[in-house]
Formats: structure tokens, C-alpha cells, sequence
């Protein structure tokens, strides 16, 4: 075919007005389904659905609706003790007086997606081998190197035994989304990284659609045979939209029903102006906000410059700019948790109540009269700038000059996790076992590494100068809950005497929801994904 | 016209092949362990080494490189070390939203740039052509994500005329899906083309065949269109080229803005997740596209103006 000017120009001009027409033609209101439930997270995919290898939070809500734990969470809080546990595939459980032998009843006749069978004991077990096999799965497995093994006494019984006593296995270890029973059948046939993205539950969704095009996520449709109440709504998509505004204009125009928040000072204001129609769910804790400080380098290996730093800092001002999703916290476990410090119980010694005068006392005192300057690394991701912006604000009044190098998220951590960082953030969920955080960030085992290989013990505590580590053994061995949260209390009082660590804020989980979904449950506190099986479209 | 080609495209092979190697450096450059940012902070030293065998990370960087060459060459651009889908596909699903916004973005703007540009050239120092310069100006001072997110307020979410985010299902629905990140983009292209046209259109008028046509009493429209604007079209097709690899860029924000579909959005994603087999694979599609855009253009000038011809 020959092409001159006039075939040029008038095939475009002709299809212009075909885009164009065929535009206005289908310029409907957008529809939006009243059997759908659309939920937005902050993410750009989904990475996978398999329990043992999620390593990305908001990937947990489809994972508990397509799974099943043994037990749950009661709707929705952590419990004031294990007794209030859900019993879920779980009925029935008791402990060995030692705390280190769990045996779990299983519910009979429940059955996995697809047609993979009854759930049974070998399930169980198989789950929770793979849970504790270092190369088949992901991060979870620290989580559950105290099992020793796992039993199997007939279909319905299951035994674990514990390399020490856990007082709180069935809450710390079993509750949460990493506790999901998997299908072994379904693993051996489906393949270990497809089940990732062909996930076999007997969950009360089952996986209808992952989506090509990432944003759209992945869509879940009731499981009609689920043992349990029925799912109140046909479908749930998960949508990851991690643009911030693009998410925040997703909800308001009501293109979807739930977004995941933004950890930003003025945020939920700014949402309650424009919507005051809005619900906002949040969950606290959350994920910890916590700062140490590095021994290894001048002047932080001086006590009084980091007890400077602590005095310095205003917590109350921080958690209230980030309201409703910051919480004031004062000791390493929150104060919802099992021996959390609070305002009242905290030792007035450990309290840092913000006192610049101290601050500057405490400076002078360590040769620096006129304050002191240095540079630190902080993420450029909305929870850790905004902070670090305003402990940088808070600190001038201190005549110290923490001059701030926002950095990648990715590459923040990849710094950070080679000890370069002078105060390292770290934010993290944890669950309610309160011996976690202190496994987490001060014992000397670990130890951040040059070669990236340590663990989150970022301030070289136990090795720059002795730490806790025998106090943590103590713990770790003591079966009685009530005297293990005794020790490790003590613990927090060490090391917050020794200045460092310094818990700052618990950053709740917030989803903004429309008026026009009901849960039917109240969301306190518990794991930052909670069950919509019930919710519904009103 | 074959050999034309040919010529053309071996003339893109350096400049690929630089593309190629600037990209991979860069990947090695970037601070970030992609096997952590796979894997998460608590994977085990055990696990991390194992992902890099598994993606070749452990290889020296010249036998990466060649094996990343050998991909490109065979149109496999490997695996995302994220969601582990196939490279190729995931720019062939992404590809066409991209290309379809550029398209629509510069249609829009071509039919809206050049009669504007006419105007102010048919009306110099008039009202309208005072309008015109304003309405360029303020074209080129908008930053078109900002622009977006204006558009994208009062349009869908204000008055619930076009959807927040997505790129539609179906020649309709994408359509419908398209219209307003393209007209953003379309925005910025038609301050450039009309204030182009304007120019050219303006010089054009100033020949002597111009002032022949009026003296033989050539009307009005048959002067500007038929004699004016026919001559004026090759510079403004020059800038129409520059200004699609413009829009190709600009693409970039919008998609995210638009929470759209498209490969400026897999790049961005892919960058902050350090998953170097979606960024190789999306900047070597980006450049393959300027690289045939620029031929396009060459082939179009023949089109639109029969005194180039080639020797």
C-alpha cells in the first residue's frame, strides 16, 4: 500500500476521532460490585501466598482467608491470656507442666480446597517440618526454631515437642498467619514454589484469579464447603496500589472499599475532612518503632551523649503528630502486651520523659557544651522519614545536628544491615511472646555483621559492652510466665539503663474502610491482618 | 527502501549494545542485595545464597553480562526474582498499555496543538495568539504528574466521569481507561506542537510563493492549509518525534499516578525492588522503542515531504 500525505494525515485524524468517540461513548459511571469486596495495600504485587515464604505483610490477608490456622486470635484482640484463644482447626490443647510438650485435638472432617482430602495430623506435622526447614522456606523459620519435633498420635492428634519451655506456644507460635495448615498431598503435587501462587487451604476463600496486571492482585471467592460459617461476600480482591495518592483517591471515589493507610503526620485528618463518613481500624501495637544506638562509634560509646540523645527526644510529640496510628510506648514490649511497661510501672530512671535541659546537662558532661554534629541514614518510606524528621527537629533544641541522609528503603536496609548507620531504625510487628523483641535486637549472637550476615542488634550490645545475654537465657528456661516476664523485665531496665535502645512509638496498622462494610467485629489490637469472612456489603 | 532500513537499523546496534552495558553496570552500582530484597531481612545466610545460584548472582560480572546479552538477543530476559513470572511476558502484558497511552497522548495532542498553533500563526500579536503563548507556557511549567493528579481529582473523583486507577479490559474500557492520563500527557505535547506550528506555520507565510498564491487570489484557507501548513510540516513533524520519546518518558509518572498498567510502572516498581532481570528487560524494550521511533520518523518525513528522497 502506498502512503502519501493525505492517506497520512487523514488515517490519523480518523482514528483520533474513533479513540475519541469510542471515549465518550463509554464514559459510564464506573460500576462497583455489590458482591466484591476490594481492599487496596500498599504494595506494588503480590509476592507469594505461601505461608512459609511471605515476607511481604499485606500478602497475610489473603493467606488467612485461604488457610486455617489451628488456633486464632479472638475477633479481634490478643488475648489477656491463652485460655481466650479461638480454638479454629485446633479443638482442644494442653501442656506438660514444663512447658516444653504441647498436645493439640484437631477438628475432624475438615477439607482442603480443591479436592485435596481431609485435613488431618500428617498435615500438621508436614506443615510445621517445612516451617523448620531451613532451605524450603523463608524468614518464618527463626520463628520456630524451638520445635523439636512433631508427633502424630492417630489422625486427630497432634504433639509438639520444645527444645525449651513456652508458656505461650499456642499465642506466640500458632495464632498468627505463618500458622496456617498447608495440604501435603497438595505441596507434593502442586510443586514448593507453585503453591505460592496455586494455594491449597481450608480456608473460608479459596483463590479464584491472580491478576496479570499487578495492581489488579488477586481475587478470592467463598469456599462453598467450608466447615465453618460461610463467607458473608462472594469475592475479595486484593488490590496493591502503592502509590500513595492513587490509593488514597481509590477510596474516596469508591472505587474500592478499604485502603491501607498512611503512616504520615496529618494524614487521617486530611481523610476525615474530605470524608468524615470514613472508619478507621487500627491496630496496635503495630509494628515497633525502635532506635539504637552504635557503640562502636564516637562519641555513641559514651553513655551520657545516648542518655542525652533519650532526654532529647519528645515520644509524645511524635506519637501525637502520627495520631491516630502512633502510640506511646516505654519499655521494649508495649504496653499491651504480656508485662509491658506503662506509664506508671516504667522506673522513673528508664522513663526518658523528655528534659532538654538534662539533655544538655548530660552533653556538657561528656565534653560537648556546644552539642555535637553527625550524619545518619533513614529510609525515604513515610513511617521512618517522618520520625527521624522530627527527632532531627527535636535534637536542634539540643544543639545537636543530625544531618539526615533519606535513602531507598531498599537500600537503607542494605546499609544499615552492615552496621554503617550511627542510630539504626528498625519497625517491626512482633507478636505478643515477650521475650521476642529482646531475641530480636539485643543479644549478642545478634550481632550485626560487616558481611550483612548478623542479625538486628544493631548496637554491638553484649559485645561493644556486656548486655543480657545470661539474664535472656534465664528467661528462655523458665517455664513459669509470670516469673519470665519478671526477667525480662529486667532485661528492658538493663538495657534501657545502658541507653541502647530506645523504644520510640508503636506504629498501629491502619485500614481506612468505607461506612459501607461491616466486619462484624470491632478491631483493638492483635496481628495487623484480620479475617473479613464476615464482612460484608451494607 | 530495505536497505534504507537495514542501514538504519545497524546504526542502532552501538548505540543498543551501550544501552545494554550502561544498564547492567548500573544494576551492580545500585546499593540493595536483590536476594534480601527477594527474600526479606530474616532469610538465612543459607537461603540468600541460595537464591543468588538459583539467579546467577554468584557468577563473575562477565559472564553475567554475557549471559544477559545472549538473553536479549534471544528474547529472554529471564525470570522477575520477585514474583518469578517470565520477563518477556510480563513486558508484553504491560507493553501495549504503555504504547497505547503514548499513542492516544499524542493523537490528543496533534489535534489540539496544531489548529491552536494556526490560530496564533492566522492572528499574530492578536488576542489569540496572546492565549496561545499563555496557554504554551503554561503547558511547559505543569509538571504532568501534578497536572495528573489534578485531572485525576476533579474528573474521577469530583465528578466520577473516569475511573481512579487500572487500565481497562476490552478496546472500550481501555479506551475509557486511557483518556485521562493520555490528555494529561497530551496537555504538555500541545503547548509544544502549537507553539512548533505557530513557528513554522509563521515562517511559511513569510515566502514569496505565499504572497504569489494571495496575489492570484487563492483564498484565505486554501493559502494557510494547502500551501502554508503543507510546507510547514516537516519541522513540526521533527518535533513530533522528539516529542513522542518525550511522552514515552513521561509515561513513566503517569502510570503511577493513574495506578495504570505499563512498563514506566514496572520499571519503577522493579528498581525499588531491585529485581534486575524486569529492570534490563524494560530499559533494553525502552530503548528498542526509541531506536524505532527515531526510524519512524525518517520514514515519515519521506511520507510528508516528496523532496527528501534517499540517495
Amino acid at each position: 500500500m502506498q502512503i502519501n500525505r493525505r492517506s497520512f494525515i487523514g488515517g490519523m485524524a480518523a482514528a483520533t476521532a474513533g479513540l475519541s468517540l469510542s471515549a465518550v461513548m463509554t464514559g459510564h459511571a464506573f460500576a462497583q460490585g455489590t458482591d466484591t469486596i476490594k481492599i487496596a495495600f500498599a504494595a506494588r504485587g503480590l509476592r507469594t501466598i505461601d505461608p512459609h515464604k511471605s515476607i511481604q505483610g499485606v500478602d497475610n490477608w489473603a493467606i488467612i482467608a485461604l488457610y486455617d490456622k489451628l488456633v486464632d486470635l479472638p475477633r479481634w484482640k490478643f488475648p489477656e491470656t491463652q485460655d481466650d484463644l479461638a480454638p479454629r482447626l485446633a479443638t482442644s490443647w494442653s501442656s506438660s507442666a514444663d512447658a516444653k510438650t504441647w498436645t493439640i485435638q484437631l477438628r475432624e472432617g475438615v477439607q482442603f480446597h480443591k479436592g485435596y482430602g481431609e485435613m488431618t495430623s500428617e498435615d500438621v506435622k508436614y506443615t510445621f517440618d517445612r516451617a523448620t526447614d531451613g532451605p524450603r522456606v523463608g524468614g518464618v523459620r527463626a520463628k520456630f526454631t524451638n520445635i523439636a519435633s512433631v508427633e502424630t498420635d492417630g489422625p486427630y492428634t497432634v504433639i509438639f515437642n520444645l527444645e525449651q519451655p513456652d508458656p505461650l506456644f499456642l499465642l506466640g507460635v500458632l495464632s498468627d498467619y505463618d500458622g496456617a495448615i498447608m495440604s501435603r498431598k497438595a505441596i507434593e503435587e502442586i510443586g514448593e514454589e507453585e503453591i505460592g501462587t496455586n494455594p491449597v487451604g481450608t480456608g473460608v476463600y479459596m483463590l479464584e484469579t491472580v491478576h496479570t496486571d499487578p495492581s489488579q492482585g488477586i481475587t478470592l471467592a467463598a469456599n462453598p464447603d467450608y466447615w465453618d460459617t460461610p463467607a458473608a461476600t462472594a469475592k475479595i480482591q486484593c488490590l496493591y496500589i502503592a502509590d500513595t495518592t492513587a490509593r488514597t483517591l481509590a477510596i474516596l471515589s469508591g472505587d474500592v472499599h478499604m485502603i491501607e493507610g498512611v503512616r504520615a503526620p496529618g494524614w487521617a485528618d486530611s481523610m476525615t475532612q474530605r470524608d468524615p463518613n470514613l472508619i478507621f481500624d487500627v491496630v496496635s501495637p503495630g509494628s515497633f518503632f525502635t532506635i539504637q544506638f552504635n557503640l562502636t562509634k564516637a562519641p555513641f560509646d559514651d553513655i551520657r551523649v545516648r542518655q542525652a540523645i533519650c532526654y532529647g527526644i519528645d515520644r509524645d510529640e511524635i506519637t501525637g503528630a502520627i495520631a491516630p496510628i502512633s502510640k506511646r510506648t516505654y519499655g521494649l514490649n508495649p504496653p499491651s502486651f504480656p508485662g509491658g511497661f506503662t506509664a506508671e510501672t516504667i522506673p522513673a530512671e528508664v522513663a526518658y520523659n523528655y528534659d532538654p535541659e538534662k539533655a544538655k546537662a548530660l552533653l556538657a558532661e561528656a565534653g560537648f557544651p556546644d552539642g555535637l554534629t553527625f550524619r545518619n541514614d533513614t529510609s525515604q518510606r513515610e513511617d521512618f522519614s517522618a520520625i527521624m524528621l522530627m527527632i532531627q527537629d527535636q535534637l536542634r533544641r539540643i544543639n545537636v545536628d543530625m544531618e539526615l541522609n533519606i535513602k531507598d528503603h531498599t537500600a537503607f536496609h542494605a546499609d544499615q544491615n552492615i552496621g554503617t548507620n550511627i542510630i539504626s531504625q528498625q519497625s517491626s510487628a512482633m507478636p505478643p511472646v515477650p521475650t521476642q523483641v529482646i531475641l530480636t535486637y539485643l543479644p549478642a549472637e545478634a550481632e550485626v555483621k560487616s558481611d550483612g550476615n548478623g542479625g538486628s542488634n544493631m548496637s554491638h550490645y553484649g559485645v561493644a559492652i556486656p548486655g543480657i545475654d545470661d539474664l535472656l537465657a534465664q528467661a528462655l528456661a523458665e517455664p513459669d510466665l509470670d516469673k519470665r516476664i519478671a526477667i525480662v523485665q529486667e532485661i528492658e531496665v538493663q538495657a534501657l539503663k545502658d541507653a541502647v535502645i530506645l523504644p520510640v512509638s508503636n506504629n498501629g496498622f491502619m485500614i481506612v474502610r468505607s461506612p459501607k462494610i461491616d466486619l462484624g467485629f470491632e478491631v483493638e489490637s492483635g496481628y495487623v491482618n484480620w479475617p473479613l469472612s464476615q464482612a460484608s456489603l451494607v | 527502501m530495505a536497505r534504507y532500513l537495514l542501514l538504519r537499523l545497524a546504526d542502532a546496534v552501538p548505540t543498543v549494545f551501550l544501552v545494554l552495558l550502561l544498564v547492567f553496570i548500573a544494576m551492580r552500582i545500585l546499593p540493595g542485595d536483590p536476594a534480601i530484597a527477594a527474600l526479606g531481612d530474616m532469610a538465612t545466610t543459607e537461603q540468600l545464597q541460595l537464591f543468588r545460584e538459583r539467579m546467577g548472582l554468584n557468577d563473575p560480572l562477565w559472564l553475567q553480562f554475557i549471559n544477559f546479552v545472549k538473553g536479549v538477543l534471544t528474547l529472554d530476559f529471564g525470570t522477575s526474582m520477585m514474583s518469578n513470572q517470565s520477563v518477556l511476558g510480563l513486558i508484553l502484558y504491560n507493553l501495549p498499555y504503555t504504547i497505547e497511552l503514548t499513542i492516544v497522548a499524542m493523537l490528543i495532542g496533534i489535534l489540539l496543538g496544531v489548529p491552536l498553533g494556526v490560530i496564533a500563526a492566522t492572528n499574530r500579536n492578536k488576542a489569540p495568539d496572546s492565549g496561545v503563548r499563555a496557554f504554551s507556557l503554561i503547558g511547559y511549567a505543569i509538571p504532568d504528574f501534578y497536572l495528573g493528579a489534578l485531572l485525576l481529582i476533579t474528573f474521577s473523583l469530583n465528578l466520577g466521569w473516569f475511573p481512579i486507577n487500572g487500565g481497562g479490559e476490552g478496546f472500550a474500557d481501555r479506551m475509557y481507561h486511557v483518556f485521562l492520563p493520555a490528555l494529561t500527557l497530551a496537555f504538555v505535547k500541545a503547548a509544544f506542537i502549537g507553539r512548533l506550528t505557530r513557528t513554522s506555520l509563521l515562517e511559511v507565510l513569510s515566502k514569496d510563493y505565499v504572497r504569489t498564491a494571495r496575489a492570484k487570489g487563492a483564498k484565505e484557507n486554501r493559502v494557510i492549509y494547502g500551501h502554508g501548513l503543507r510546507n510547514a510540516l516537516l519541522p513540526i513533524t521533527t518535533g513530533l518525534g522528539l516529542s513522542t520519546l518525550a511522552t514515552l518518558s513521561g509515561s513513566v509518572a503517569i502510570e503511577m499516578v493513574f495506578n495504570r498498567p505499563g512498563i514506566g510502572k514496572l520499571l519503577i516498581s522493579a528498581i525499588a525492588e531491585r529485581d534486575y532481570a524486569v529492570i534490563q528487560g524494560g530499559i533494553v524494550v525502552f530503548a528498542m522503542f526509541v531506536v524505532l521511533i527515531n526510524l519512524m520518523m525518517d520514514l515519515v518525513y519521506i511520507v510528508v515531504d516528496p523532496r527528501i528522497r534517499m540517495k
